[in-house]
């Protein structure tokens, strides 16, 4: 994308006001998406962004600029306005980038703009029209695909030249079921670092009947009465509830400012010993894979807590400082427009012991999740929430009729203490995570877990 | 290339492919934003972006394709990519280019926005005056000061050419207390003219957003009388707004589909759409396809008076436009929005709102607005803090439970109306509204 020499140009430049380090991000992504409505294709966004993104450090003091173009001239701009920020001298050593390739783990068989719309649009089609056949009750069926292709392009003062393309594609199918005045929704979205190629792993017409069969058990279902019950949550999607109760708190960004109910605990035992809990970036295929993080640091399977005790965090550059710890490969940022922080990528529970019937047997009243919504949590406190999409009762170990409007809040250091029964099959869902460094991919999983205790919103 | 070459070029590519109804539609803004971090300067940064957005209309159908990239190759590839994704749609929605006649609205001149120095000096100010609100405020406490500068322009073959340009300054504080081992956040913010910030004032908002939460404990379930802060309020009718777009009813995605003239609401609810609310930092006077924005009541007294439509939704239902066709990036497809939608404000004071209540909650806040609330259904069950009721008076803060509900019989539920107004963001507002009925999840 940029030349080696303008690159360190833009860094010498960067730098020369006394910052200790400086880092350049060009990025160039095409994004597209096809929506049906109504069987029909309804609109088509085709977009590329591209632009530079440069922060320099000075201790744990960051200064940042970015501006939405490639031109030479603009690149040693930006570079020049985010040196002046600073005002101290510095004298420059002659930087040499060095060019490192770390890989990439995650091939792409049909590069999705290769694709011609039409090929896209009958896959959607044949998903839409399954989810019609399901049930006269179903109203609306729409489906989306979505492809991006991002490439990126990361140089440093610490020599450091690196890039990578990052192919994502994901299948939106929704549902709506219709009946008495009310509306209810289902859905499925899977989606994977993957090309078109992404179509041979699901069959359309499953997808567009589980939204629908979704909608359909939800028009159907009461509502739940609230209260505190045991929860058994169910693999895949369900994951969600690490993601938020736990998993921001173990960012970096949150910890290093002391915004976190777990800064402070490496080491302790700050979850059921029943919970092992990974970050793993380096996922072949993974919707939240990376081969290298948005700093340029090769992507890293991370275990933050074994067995309950909290090993690591999630750690990035500038807030490894403030906590004295390397980057653990985990900065990452929506596009050249964010800085950089620490972040996601596939986060889940491990496998543990516990058998599904085992679980479910277990409890004499209670909510089965079977799919969860998403949700978000306030770092600071632990305070959690979400939305179950599709949630039954449990009845005398065994699994009832279905319930709508459930959530679940709670707070997060005692709810992981709660996770008293882990299943034996780890499921990774798809989703898209906004925070201060903007909306990434990441995956949640887990097996079937069982939290013994939790606060069921309901009506 | 500069925009004024990139768009003559992308008009030639446009000629030169024999397209002769298309649009242009350009964003640029440009931001400074410093961020305290204890006493320091933790982040400082610039950012400028523009993109420019072509559409063409072939065969009544919309083409789109953006780009930030404005180089010639862009230019040209510009016009493929519309045109190939023209020949895609298939909806029955007819595609119109707006021509010129409408008689547009000017904006007040801008205000003149803060320097670097400037806008650093009063972060680090604001983030005194943080620790100085109470001594128990904690690191982790932090300040943003913001200023931006936006432009719209949209340029069609039917000879529209028309620009907004707006300026404002965002001060955002969030304060961290601890307290007996625990740790509680409050925040506040303020949009609007620099040298209308009240760093004060802004301050001891977010110090006493979280002192007063200290303590805090659940609630047991069971129906309430709930009063929504203006807050709160504002939060559940920006996660519904959408409910209102013809776009969406056309879809079969909202439940008011065809009932204009229905009663949907109490009489005390009236709904207005304003592009040019005073308090807004968001001025406007065109929408995404040209047309000129007008404010309108949307619910009054109760009443559905219309649903807010573009000009294909529209031409569908037989009406005229709303002029609200929005488009939320330079790179998205028309699609309907309100500009500023607010809650008309009553006569009650918070103490009457209390008062009428007796026993109930205070709600003050709602967390998880995208996962646990759904426009389509009206569905909610929200995570939800605030202050106990207790002999129509605000008392003990309580946190960690839902509050449930569907949002059209919450519409028809509301008793009574505050007499404050408070915006979310600069896009929605409300007053506080008392609610009776409401379930809440807890205990």
């Amino acid at each position: 994308m940029l030349s080696r020499k303008l690159l360190e140009e833009a860094l010498a430049r960067a730098l020369s006001t006394g910052a200790d380090y400086a880092e350049v991000y060009a990025e160039h992504t095409r994004s597209k998406y096809i929506e049906l409505v109504s069987k029909k294709v309804d609109s088509i966004g085709d977009n590329v962004i591209s632009g530079v993104g440069i922060r320099i450090f000075q201790g744990t003091r960051c200064v940042s600029g970015s501006a939405s173009t490639l031109e030479p001239s603009a690149v040693l701009e930006c570079a020049s306005k985010v040196a002046e920020a600073l005002s101290d001298c510095a004298t420059v050593e002659n930087l040499v980038l060095r060019e490192r390739l770390f890989g990439d783990v995650h091939p792409i068989k049909i590069v999705p703009s290769d694709v011609a719309n039409a090929e896209k649009i009958d896959y959607l089609k044949e998903a839409c029209e399954a989810a019609y056949a399901y049930s006269g009750e179903i109203s609306q069926a729409t489906g989306t695909f979505q492809e991006v292709d991002h490439r990126i392009q990361i140089a440093t003062s610490e020599g450091l030249l690196t890039q990578d393309r990052q192919i994502r594609s994901r299948i939106f199918i929704s549902a709506v079921a219709s009946g008495n005045g009310e509306n209810q929704t289902g859905m499925i979205a899977p989606g994977a670092r993957k090309g078109v190629e992404l179509f041979e792993d699901f069959c359309p017409g499953e997808l567009g009947r589980h939204a629908a069969a979704q909608a359909v058990t939800m028009l159907h279902a009461g509502y739940i009465e609230a209260g505190v019950m045991p929860v058994a949550i169910e693999s895949g999607f369900g994951g969600v509830i690490f993601h938020e109760a736990c998993g921001h708190s173990l960012e970096a960004s949150s910890v290093a400012l002391g915004q976190s109910q777990f800064a402070g605990k490496l080491g302790e035992q700050i979850a059921n010993v029943k919970v092992t809990a990974i970050d793993d970036g380096t996922i072949p295929n993974g919707w939240g894979s990376i081969n290298i993080d948005d700093e340029g640091t090769p992507a890293q399977k991370n275990v933050l807590i074994e067995n309950g005790i909290l090993k690591t965090y999630m750690v990035d550059k500038l807030n490894g400082r403030r906590l004295g710890m390397a980057s653990t490969g985990s900065s990452r940022r929506q596009n050249y427009k964010y800085e950089p922080t620490s972040r996601m990528t596939n986060t889940y529970i491990a496998a543990g012991q516990d058998s599904d019937e085992e679980i479910i047997a277990s409890m004499e009243y209670g909510l089965y999740a079977k799919e969860m919504g998403g949700g978000s949590v306030n770092p600071v406190t632990g305070e959690f929430n979400f939305a179950v999409r599709e949630g039954y009762i449990v009845r005398n170990g065994k699994i009832c009729e279905p319930v709508r409007g459930a959530s679940l809040v709670g707070k997060g250091s005692e709810i992981i203490q709660k996770i008293d029964m882990v299943g034996k099959n780890v499921v990774r869902g798809q989703g898209m995570c906004g925070a201060s460094s903007g909306s990434i991919p990441t995956d949640v999983g887990q097996p079937l877990i069982r939290v013994s205790s939790i606060t069921v919103g309901g009506r | 290339m500069t925009y004024q070459e990139f768009k003559e070029a992308v008009i030639g590519a446009a000629n030169a492919r024999g397209i002769g109804e298309y649009d242009i539609y350009y964003t640029e803004s440009s931001a400074a934003t410093v961020e305290i971090f204890r006493e320091e300067i933790k982040g400082y940064s610039t950012d400028k972006s523009a993109g420019v957005c072509f559409r063409c209309v072939i065969s009544d159908r919309s083409g789109y394709a953006a780009t930030e990239d404005l180089t010639a190759e862009q230019a040209a590839s510009l016009v493929e990519r519309a045109v190939e994704n023209a020949s895609s749609i298939e909806s029955d929605a007819k595609a119109f280019l707006y021509p010129k006649g409408d008689c547009y609205a000017s904006l007040a001149t801008q205000q003149e926005l803060p320097g670097g120095s400037q806008l650093t000096d009063s972060a680090l100010a604001l983030q005194r005056k943080l620790y100085q609100a109470d001594s128990r405020v904690a690191d982790g406490t932090q300040s943003y000061l913001m200023a931006k500068s936006e432009k719209y322009a949209l340029y069609n073959s039917k000879g529209l050419d028309l620009e907004d340009q707006l300026s404002y300054s965002q001060c955002y504080a969030a304060a961290i207390v601890k307290d007996g081992g625990e740790m509680y956040d409050g925040d506040a913010d303020q949009m609007g003219a620099y040298s209308d910030m009240d760093l004060d004032a802004l301050a001891a908002e977010a110090v006493e957003d979280a002192v007063s939460t200290i303590g805090a404990q659940g609630v047991a379930s069971g129906k309430y009388n709930v009063v929504f802060s203006e807050k709160a309020a504002a939060q559940l009718l920006m996660t519904f707004c959408s409910v209102f777009s013809a776009e969406e009813a056309q879809k079969g995605l909202s439940l008011l589909k065809d009932r204009e003239g229905e009663k949907i609401a109490a009489d005390c609810v009236t709904l207005v759409d304003d592009p040019r609310y005073p308090d807004s930092v968001f001025q406007r006077t065109f929408d995404g396809e040209g047309v000129a924005a007008y404010a309108k009541n949307v619910v009054e007294n109760g009443t559905l008076l219309t649903l807010l439509h573009n000009l294909a939704t529209a031409e569908k239902a037989g009406v005229k436009t709303t002029g609200n066709a929005s488009k939320p990036s330079y790179s998205a497809v028309v699609g309907v929005a309100p500009f500023t939608f607010y809650l008309k404000p009553g006569e009650a004071s918070e103490e009457e709102l209390f008062a009428r209540a007796g026993e109930g909650i205070y709600v003050t806040g709602l967390q998880g607005l995208h996962a646990g609330a759904n426009a389509v259904t009206g569905d909610f069950s929200l995570a939800a803090s605030g202050f106990l009721l207790e002999g129509g008076r605000k008392t003990a803060p309580v946190k960690g439970f839902t509050v449930a509900d569907n949002f059209f019989t919450f519409l028809k539920k509301v008793e009574c109306v505050g007499r404050e107004l408070k915006l979310l963001h600069g896009r929605v507002g409300a007053p506080a509204l008392l609610v009776q009925d409401v379930t809440v999840g807890g205990k």
